[in-house]
């Protein structure tokens, strides 16, 4: 099971956070295609915590975190 | 004891002696604007005494939504004067030294200085990064914020927790003119201060290596656990 939690105006038409079965999302992409979330609007992607890429491999257990940009002042 | 601090020097995490530490405390805050505002008011409402603001921008009609400390009289003002002219009626004691210049890698060192605390409280990502390296290299605690309409997140950074490089943000992310709810600013910019003063009294558990996450629209606050990236540009070259 991965668990996957969306931030900030992800959320928005979503849930905040989605368990998803591992063996059908193999990188962080195919969870954004799942999710039907622009690649574009994303800009931060953590696989436990630590940077990663759309296409980091993931593994059953991963927390997966996706943020857009989020840098006002 | 000053009865202007009676109320916070009775918490047993603030005291005399906590209160003797936010007086000789040294902060520079970069940025008078949104997150800026509550950062400076409630700094100085708790008796931050030396203050180091810096801002190039002049108050514009669009900042007031959110931007607390500048009013329609202030438009065209420069923000750290316009802003100081409000802190110094909140506390009198505060001694505050502005700086109307933008940042620049060139001018960093002297803009900075060496505080014991960087509250960042900028709109740019890209001056944003040079500030984190900055604080890396020469191990000065940093709180970062960020807000976009009605979301935002704070986090600390020191040499040993993840920076904003750390986490992928890079200068092409930036943004102009960012939507934003001034109550997200108030938020966002109060949980800044408070993890400030948090460092200052070395109280309670730093925002370090975690991220607090505010969503204005569901009423919900979450947390998540941030890793040093052992490729970041800034903690390779540094740590």
């Amino acid at each position: 099971m991965l668990e996957v939690r969306l931030f900030a105006t992800l959320r928005e038409g979503r849930e905040k956070v989605y368990f998803l079965e591992a063996e059908k999302y193999k990188v962080p992409a195919d969870i954004l295609d799942e999710l039907k979330i622009p690649h574009e609007e994303v800009a931060i992607t953590l696989i436990n915590g630590r940077h990663s890429k759309l296409d980091t491999s993931l593994k059953d257990g991963d927390l997966v975190a996706i943020f857009p940009p989020v840098g006002g002042g | 004891m000053e009865e202007r601090f009676i109320r916070q020097t009775v918490l047993p995490q603030v005291g005399t002696s906590g209160q003797e530490k936010i007086e000789k405390a040294v902060v520079t805050v970069i940025g008078a604007g949104g997150l800026g505002c509550p950062v400076l008011t409630y700094l100085v409402e708790a008796g931050v005494q030396q203050i180091r603001i810096i801002d190039c921008d002049v108050v514009g009609l669009s900042n007031l939504n959110r931007q607390f400390l500048h009013t329609t009289q202030d438009i065209n003002k420069p923000k750290v004067q316009s802003a100081a002219e409000k802190l110094q009626q909140l506390n009198p004691q505060v001694r505050l030294e502005l700086i109307d210049q933008r940042l620049t890698v060139e001018n960093m060192a002297e803009l900075i200085g060496a505080p014991d605390v960087v509250v960042d409280c900028l709109d740019s990502i890209a001056v944003r990064l040079l500030v984190g390296e900055y604080c890396l290299r020469y191990d000065i605690p940093l709180v970062e914020g960020g807000i976009k309409g009605f979301y935002g997140w704070v986090t600390t950074i020191n040499r040993k927790t993840p920076c904003l490089a750390c986490l992928g943000y890079h200068a092409e992310m930036e943004e102009t003119e960012i939507p934003v709810l001034g109550t997200t600013a108030g938020v966002i910019g109060s949980l800044q201060a408070n993890e400030c003063l948090k460092l200052i009294l070395g109280a309670g558990t730093p925002l370090t290596g975690r991220m607090l996450h505010y969503d204005g629209l569901s009423g919900s606050i979450d947390e998540i656990a941030l890793q040093i990236n052992p490729n970041c540009p800034v903690h390779s070259k540094l740590c």
